[in-house]
């Protein structure tokens, strides 16, 4: 029999009635980073009665600079969308990278609260 | 040809003749008189006694009496005297050609010393035997073109490997034609026997038959089309003894895009290639041209990374302005990837002035992240003459690399640096960077409380500037992620981590700059051990000791320059 290895990110997604909750386990980093944003787009575009999506970090084992990309992809996108990006149960790991990195406020701040570049201000 | 051959048992049953030999010299029935395979009978002096329908068939002349020497091939009235002589009985076989047939002949002795031979037909098995030894050759040689081509990816070796090869196995002389760059050709001659040259020339494609199709990977035209005559003196080797008599124009097919041309001579006194020699120069030449441009996609991605790779290297390191700046850079061991790690120092115009050193690293790895490293590098490099305010450099900077494309960003800490007197003064500022670190005199380590937003995702940055004075002795330190991330240990899975550093640096009080960043990079890499580590970058900033001082001076006598590029 083969046993693979448990893959290093792994991705539970939960419907509420209005909020999608996906439970973030593993490594986040740069090889799993791009099937979290692709996950939560995908359900987002799915679900367009979602007012909110929570990401619950309770699992996260590591994040790294090209992890916190993807975060901030996937509130860019959240907020495209006009849905409130919550991020749950944050480990210390993470709680320092965000405040070292000065993303926490972003990241967490509802929708028209702050203006995202979606477009407006870009390269 | 006519060797004599240990004739197998079973060929010579397989003769299947039912007649007696013995009891066939005396009369001669039907039975043998139709046999399928050619009889002669022949008495000891050498003269012909009888022959079979299928052996009139292939003397037709021969009667009665004639003499062996006059009627059959040489190998055949030699094999038959030596017989007649008195040769062992089970032996005496012989072989060779009749005409163009190849022969097995089996004697067996009849009364009155008269001998019987049995002619076995051959040839069939002898063309099919040379067939298969050839065409196991071939592939042998296929093989062997591909182990040796594949062995380098060194495109100039690869292509005299191939036109030595083609010189050893299909012709006399070859000439390897590359894809042009911009007009010229670069040409690989080859000949038996001879030197394979080299030359670049703006020659004329269209003047070879087939040649410039063959350049543009269209199938090759047959080379009996293809006139010796019309073929100009470029494509022969200097040394090669012409005239030409035949010519393969074979295309060199790459992975989509054409690898070149290879043109096979042959000299008018060789024979001409033929449909299988051809077929066979093909197959060569499609190996060839797999090897070729795996050689030249590995080439030019060697040349892109090299070229960035000269680009992102960190500048060297030394005083400026009576400031000590000591720097490492360790790129991640998977040297494909280009990290994002990157520093660089960029003097002041004079003491009074302050240098601005940037310590960052960009999210991500390879082209993407060396692309914005570069990016980075520029327009800071740009904007230096707003360095003083540091959240306005930074706020440009942001704005400059935003994208809607990514969220790729950079986090940096920007120091600007001033002697006054024997102390220095920093003004750093972190753009989602880790804080620098102070070590003091006493051992003390401090974490410099300056904090912002990192660089190239958010709309809007903030940041807080912290200012620090250094005496003589004290130092700053900057550094990547890849120091206190560094996963190893005794465990193996630990990592190096902030109270380590700062254990480490607090036995490095008074140490000049360039040891202590030394010490550093060489824990990292000692913690690491055999396992992969990321970038590790980083920069020591330090007031030097009143000792160093006549030597800052003498540094200072130097100007602004006192700083240079790596290679």
């Amino acid at each position: 029999m083969t046993a693979l290895p448990p893959p290093a990110l792994r991705l539970t997604v939960t419907h509420g009635a209005h909020e999608l909750t996906v439970d973030v386990a593993g490594d986040l980093d740069l090889d799993t980073g791009d099937h979290l944003v692709e996950t939560v787009t995908e359900h987002l575009a799915r679900r367009p009665e979602v007012r909110g999506v929570r990401l619950d970090f309770a699992e996260l084992a590591w994040i790294d600079s090209a992890g916190l990309s993807a975060l901030l992809m996937v509130h860019r996108r959240a907020c495209a969308a006009g849905r409130a990006l919550h991020l749950d149960r944050r480990p210390d790991l993470l709680e320092r990278l965000l405040r070292q990195t000065g993303t926490l406020d972003h990241l967490t701040a509802r929708p028209g609260q702050d203006e995202d570049a979606t477009g407006t201000n870009t390269t | 040809m006519g060797r004599v051959r240990g004739a197998s048992p079973c060929v010579f049953g397989s003769s299947g003749s039912p007649v007696d030999p013995r009891s066939a010299a005396v009369s001669i029935g039907a039975a043998w008189a139709h046999a399928p395979y050619p009889v002669i009978v022949a008495d000891r002096d050498g003269a012909l006694v009888e022959l079979n329908d299928a052996a009139q068939l292939l003397w037709s002349d021969a009667v009665r009496g004639d003499q062996l020497l006059d009627t059959v091939p040489s190998w055949l009235a030699e094999a038959h005297g030596r017989f007649a002589d008195g040769a062992p009985e089970g032996s005496g076989q012989a072989a060779g050609t009749v005409y163009d047939r190849f022969f097995e002949a089996h004697p067996t002795p009849a009364d009155d010393g008269d001998v019987v031979w049995w002619l076995v037909d051959d040839t069939d098995r002898r063309l099919a035997e040379a067939a298969l030894a050839g065409a196991r050759q071939r592939s042998a040689l296929l093989a062997d073109v591909s182990s040796q081509l594949l062995s380098t990816l060194n495109v100039t070796r690869c292509m005299e490997a191939t036109a030595r090869m083609a010189t050893d196995h299909l012709a006399e002389a070859a000439l390897l034609v590359a894809p042009p760059q911009g007009r010229r050709h670069q040409l690989t001659y080859a000949y038996r026997g001879g030197p394979v040259t080299r030359a670049t020339a703006p020659v004329d494609v269209h003047a070879v038959p087939g040649l410039a199709e063959a350049l543009q990977g269209f199938p090759p035209v047959p080379a009996r089309w293809i006139n010796p005559a019309d073929l100009p003196g470029w494509v022969q080797p200097a040394g090669f003894a012409g005239p030409v008599g035949s010519v393969i124009v074979a295309p060199l097919p790459g992975h989509g895009v054409p690898a070149g041309a290879l043109i096979l001579l042959r000299s008018s006194g060789e024979q001409a290639f033929s449909g299988d020699e051809e077929l066979f120069a093909r197959l060569f030449a499609a190996r060839a041209g797999a090897a070729l441009s795996a050689a030249r996609l590995y080439t030019e991605q060697a040349s892109i990374t090299a070229t960035l790779m000269r680009e992102l290297l960190p500048p060297r390191l030394e005083s400026v302005h009576g400031v000590e700046y000591a720097g490492a850079y360790r790129p991640a061991r998977d040297n494909e990837r280009i990290g994002g790690d990157f520093y660089d120092v960029h003097p002041g115009t004079g003491p009074a002035e302050e240098t601005l050193v940037v310590l960052g690293d960009v999210a991500g790895k390879g082209l993407d992240a060396a692309v914005l490293t570069g990016k980075i590098r520029n327009t800071l490099h740009a904007l230096l003459p707003l360095a003083t305010d540091h959240e306005r450099t930074l706020t440009l900077l942001n704005s400059a690399l935003l994208s809607s494309h990514h969220t790729r960003f950079a986090t940096l800490v920007l120091a600007s640096v001033r002697r006054r007197g024997s102390k220095v003064e920093l003004r750093l500022t972190s753009a989602g960077h880790l804080a620098p670190l102070i070590v003091r005199g006493d051992g003390t380590v401090e974490e410099t409380a300056t904090r912002g937003s990192l660089i190239g995702a958010l709309p809007k940055v903030t940041s807080a500037t912290a200012h620090v004075t250094l005496r003589p002795g004290e130092t700053c330190l900057l550094y990547t992620d890849g120091v206190t991330e560094a996963r190893g240990g005794p465990l193996g899975d630990e990592l190096f981590g902030d109270h380590r550093l700062k254990r480490v640096l607090a036995e490095c009080a008074g140490m000049p700059a360039e040891a202590i960043v030394e010490r550093i990079q060489m824990l990292a890499a000692q913690w690491v051990g055999p396992g992969s580590h990321d970038d590790v970058a980083t920069v020591a900033i330090s007031a030097p000791r009143a000792a160093d001082l006549t030597v800052v001076g003498g540094q200072r006598s130097a100007g602004g320059t006192t700083y240079r590029r790596n290679g």
